[in-house]
């Protein structure tokens, strides 16, 4: 290497380094300009496309004169934000007596959160209707008939959906907090409240403030828990489907996309304003040790197994139905509904298992680079990245498909040879699911202190030294996270990827949904139920193979 | 990153073999129910056993929004058994090569398109799927019309599909309309909407919460009832006697099949005797000439000369008042 050396925080940057910089750069950005910019660039144009062919804004006035409109969006509003609440509130409970008390159970809690990532969101609402319905198991028992259909089932639905994310974002910020902080608030005499008022709360603003932005913005384009439990209550996310699938009318369609966009960019403002208050904390952190404090632990824990219980009780009835002759007519034990006898039977299972792993690897990679270089870049380009990476929490399931079919489908060589494959499909479920494993990487590359960085580097430690020995033990927990959070995503997303298989290539979602439509409910909870016991087998798997290699390296830097 | 450069290639390996079109393969996309599918196929495959059938099977509406957005590089060879009104959507429509398919100059020229680019042999009707037990325990009779439907007796225990996301739907509305004219028709709307507990995006799921027991009624399709009677529920499929409303399933060519002989051959099949035979076991109608009566036919009352008497439903005009309806629709159940 020739290249002429450049400068960063004082330290002489080699080649090697540089053109390192350049590609984690680099490539996760052109991944995001073609897989998720393009597409969406395709809908802009087609919500400007007026009837009549010409450019202009006629389809938006159009749209904002409906008479239903603002109910439409006043209901989407107030339902996402008692989501996003709810979730915020519960999931800071959960992840706070998960990573910082000495909770009983702990497996079990995070056993459950992983089951709602791990269920196509149909059966969710299955299990919530075989539960909360006029005919539901309360109803029967109690007699009192529930009315679940409209905003408490859909808030019910969509925060056991957008929980486990809002759990995964705390968990990793939860870890960046400092020990030597608790230590010096602790001899100051600083009571516990004061201490997690003055210390926990500033330290978890950044992910309290993205936990809420992505509960908020996956719920608002969420349609499919509106279609089955929503009721008379319509949102805005319906609208798309009516438009599209109902009316045929894209461009209207598009419209609605493009709006949903808004409420995700004032979020992105609105949490970017709070976030700049916001000092980095957790340079050379020490973690905080895991303690017992009883009057905390007590309400805390109960509120985690509440919302655990909740969560087991509407997975488990779907488990429960997918063994009973016919549901909940008949309750005898069977076990045919897993002979799905529906063409294909299985074999879509296992085209999804791989394509979720092609997910999980290339999102995790991508993921970790574009966040390391992050770390390097000035800080008006560092925002302009962070938003272009949560952009696409706010565009829905059902037009990033569309669009991927309007981008892909072409006879050029490439990028159109991509369609119909399966890495098309696992590539639109990895940038659909791009801003959740954005934030959870970017907070738990707030816990990788620069100068411990910078010793491995003045130590004559190359860019992969720095990495192996400073970044990645660091951020082994969150790369882990994003991993599976992928990986279980690419398993079960339907909306996206109903546009993308063929008559060659089907998911697993797909088999779930056209087991529901053709009337075996319980043939739909079974195959819910085999995805579920496959995914945690393999994740049982890969936990197991890393806790493996984890104590290996342990034995050796002990040996050595 | 070595492993993950191997799966690169070995996906874009596959994608280069799948995007040959072979002889003898064909793609058709249908929105035909899966179990009727099956027992096609296999008549097709003794019929036409040297041509591989590639299905993709999806709701009307979904396979409707695939086929325009695939419209710069079409991948399907044959439209099968896809909902008339989506076939004329101008986008899709306009995609369609005509062909004087073997048989279908006997079908009755309101089967059939002018230019030859769509034939329907078959078609099904609307239907109300009733919870006998939620029934029995409401103590109210079973509704035999969409009139009865009205009675006050059912209300909170209705569900029917939202005309504007819902083919069904739509095909509902539209039924009553044109069997009873605009003034009728709109204020039995405004009636049975005081009964409707909710509107449903997807046509089938009415049916679907009915067999739940969720409510006692779901307006929907017969074939969607029929499963769920299938499947062991306790319902009972109603035809309503007044306006049952009905929908075409077209199949057609596309203009720019990959494989055009063998999708011709398949289009034949469709009206094959042999096809014919598998229709009258499963559909409410079959406008084949001479093709077996299906039992659905009796139970909706249909007389023998289906041509004759089913209301002329213009569907290509109804594609362009579709709109109108639709906005009229939201304004009159809104307003209660």
């Amino acid at each position: 290497m020739t290249a002429v050396p450049a400068v960063t925080h004082g330290v002489r940057v080699p080649g090697s380094e540089r053109l390192f910089r350049q590609v984690v750069l680099w490539v996760p950005l052109a991944g995001i300009a073609l897989f998720f910019l393009y597409p969406l660039a395709i809908i802009v144009v087609r919500s400007l496309t007026q009837r009549d062919g010409s450019i202009g804004f006629g389809n938006y006035t159009e749209f904002l004169s409906l008479g239903y409109l603002w109910t439409v969006i006043g209901n989407s509003l107030v339902m996402s934000g008692i989501t996003a609440a709810l979730c915020v509130g519960l999931g800071l409970v959960m992840a706070y007596a998960m990573s910082r008390t000495r909770m009983p159970l702990k497996w079990l809690v995070s056993l459950a959160l992983a089951l709602p990532l791990l269920a196509p969101s149909l059966v969710q609402a299955l299990g919530l209707i075989f539960m909360f319905g006029r005919n539901g198991l309360i109803s029967k028992f109690t007699g009192i008939e529930l009315q679940v259909y409209g905003l408490p089932g859909l808030v019910m639905a969509n925060t056991i959906y957008a929980l486990p994310q809002a759990v995964m974002i705390l968990m990793v910020a939860l870890r960046q907090a400092d020990r030597r902080q608790y230590d010096a608030a602790l001899m100051l005499g600083a009571s516990p409240w004061r201490r997690f008022m003055d210390v926990t709360l500033p330290g978890l603003r950044f992910g309290l403030l993205s936990a809420a932005f992505v509960c908020f913005s996956v719920t608002i384009t969420d349609f499919g828990n509106a279609a089955v439990i929503g009721g008379g209550y319509p949102v805005l996310a319906s609208e798309i489907y009516s438009q599209v699938v109902g009316q045929m009318n894209f461009n209207m369609g598009a419209v609605v996309g493009i709006l949903l966009l808004i409420p995700t960019l004032l979020a992105f403002y609105l949490e970017k304003i709070a976030a700049q208050r916001h000092t980095m904390a957790g340079e050379g952190a020490l973690p905080v040790e895991p303690n017992r404090w009883w009057p905390r632990d007590v309400p805390l824990w109960g509120f985690s197994y509440l919302g655990t219980a909740f969560i087991v009780a509407v997975m488990g009835i779907v488990v429960y139905a997918s063994f009973v002759q016919l549901w909940p007519y008949n309750l005898g034990f069977t076990l045919k509904n897993y002979n799905i006898n529906l063409q294909g039977g299985y074999a879509s299972l296992w085209t999804t298992i791989y394509a979720a792993l092609i997910t999980a690897v290339l999102g995790t990679l991508m993921l970790f680079a574009i966040v390391l270089a992050e770390r390097n870049l000035s800080r008006t380009k560092a925002k302009l990245l962070y938003l272009l990476a949560i952009v696409p929490v706010g565009v829905p399931g059902l037009v990033l498909g569309l669009s991927y079919v309007l981008s892909f489908n072409t006879r050029a060589m490439f990028p159109g040879i991509l369609y119909g494959t399966i890495l098309l499909i696992a590539l639109c479920n990895f940038y659909h699911y791009h801003s959740q494993g954005f934030l959870t990487m970017i907070t738990g590359m707030r816990n990788v202190p620069r100068p411990l960085e910078e010793t491995v580097a003045s130590l004559g430690g190359g860019v992969g030294a720095q990495l192996r020995d400073a970044v990645v033990p660091v951020m082994m927990p969150t790369l882990v996270s994003v991993f599976f959070f992928l990986f279980m995503r690419g398993m079960v997303t339907l909306s996206a990827v109903i546009f993308l298989i063929t008559s060659k290539l089907s998911v697993a979602a797909v088999t779930v949904l056209r087991l529901d439509q053709t009337g075996r409910s319980t043939q739909a909870a079974a195959f819910s139920v085999i995805i579920m016991v496959i995914v945690l087998a393999a994740m049982g798997v890969m936990r197991a193979a890393l806790w493996w290699q984890a104590r290996r390296a342990r034995m050796v830097a002990a040996g050595g | 990153m070595r492993p993950i450069s191997g799966i690169l290639t070995a996906v874009a390996g596959t994608a280069l073999l799948a995007g040959a079109a072979w002889a003898g393969e064909i793609n058709v996309y249908t929105a035909l129910e899966e179990d009727e599918i099956a027992a096609y196929l296999e008549q097709a495959a003794i019929d036409m056993p040297d041509v591989t059938i590639n299905l993709l099977r999806l709701s009307t509406g979904d396979l409707g929004a695939r086929i325009i957005a695939e419209a710069n590089n079409p991948q399907a060879d044959v439209i099968w058994g896809f909902a008339l009104t989506n076939m004329l959507h101008q986008d899709i429509y306009s995609q369609l090569a005509p062909y004087d398919a073997a048989g279908a100059a006997e079908l009755p020229p309101q089967f059939r398109d002018a230019d030859g680019r769509w034939f329907a042999p078959t078609g099904y009707v609307g239907a109300f799927c009733v919870n006998n037990e939620r029934l029995e325990a409401m103590g109210a009779p079973v509704p035999h019309t969409w009139q009865e439907l009205a009675n006050p007796v059912y209300k909170g225990e209705v569900v029917m599909p939202d005309p504007g996301s819902s083919g069904t739907g739509y095909l509902q509305i539209a039924a009553i309309l044109q069997g009873m004219g605009d003034d009728a028709g709109w204020q039995l709307i405004a009636d049975l909407d005081k009964n409707m507990a909710q509107y449903t995006t997807s046509g089938s799921r009415p049916c679907r919460m009915a067999q739940a027991g969720e409510y006692a009624i779901g307006a929907s399709l017969s074939y969607v009832a029929m499963q769920g009677i299938e499947q062991g529920y306790p319902i009972t499929m109603i035809i309503p006697e007044d306006y049952a409303g009905f929908e075409l399933e077209a199949n057609g060519l596309m203009a720019e099949a990959h494989n055009p002989e063998d999708a011709k051959r398949f289009l034949d099949w469709t009206l094959s005797a042999g096809a014919s035979e598998s229709y009258a076991e499963r559909k409410d109608l079959v406008t084949i000439p001479g093709a077996p009566r299906p039992p659905q036919a009796d139970a909706a009352n249909f007389p023998e000369d289906l041509a004759a008497v089913l209301y002329p439903m213009d569907f290509a005009s109804s594609g362009v008042e579709r709109d109108g309806i639709i906005a009229k629709w939201r304004e009159t159940v809104t307003e209660h």
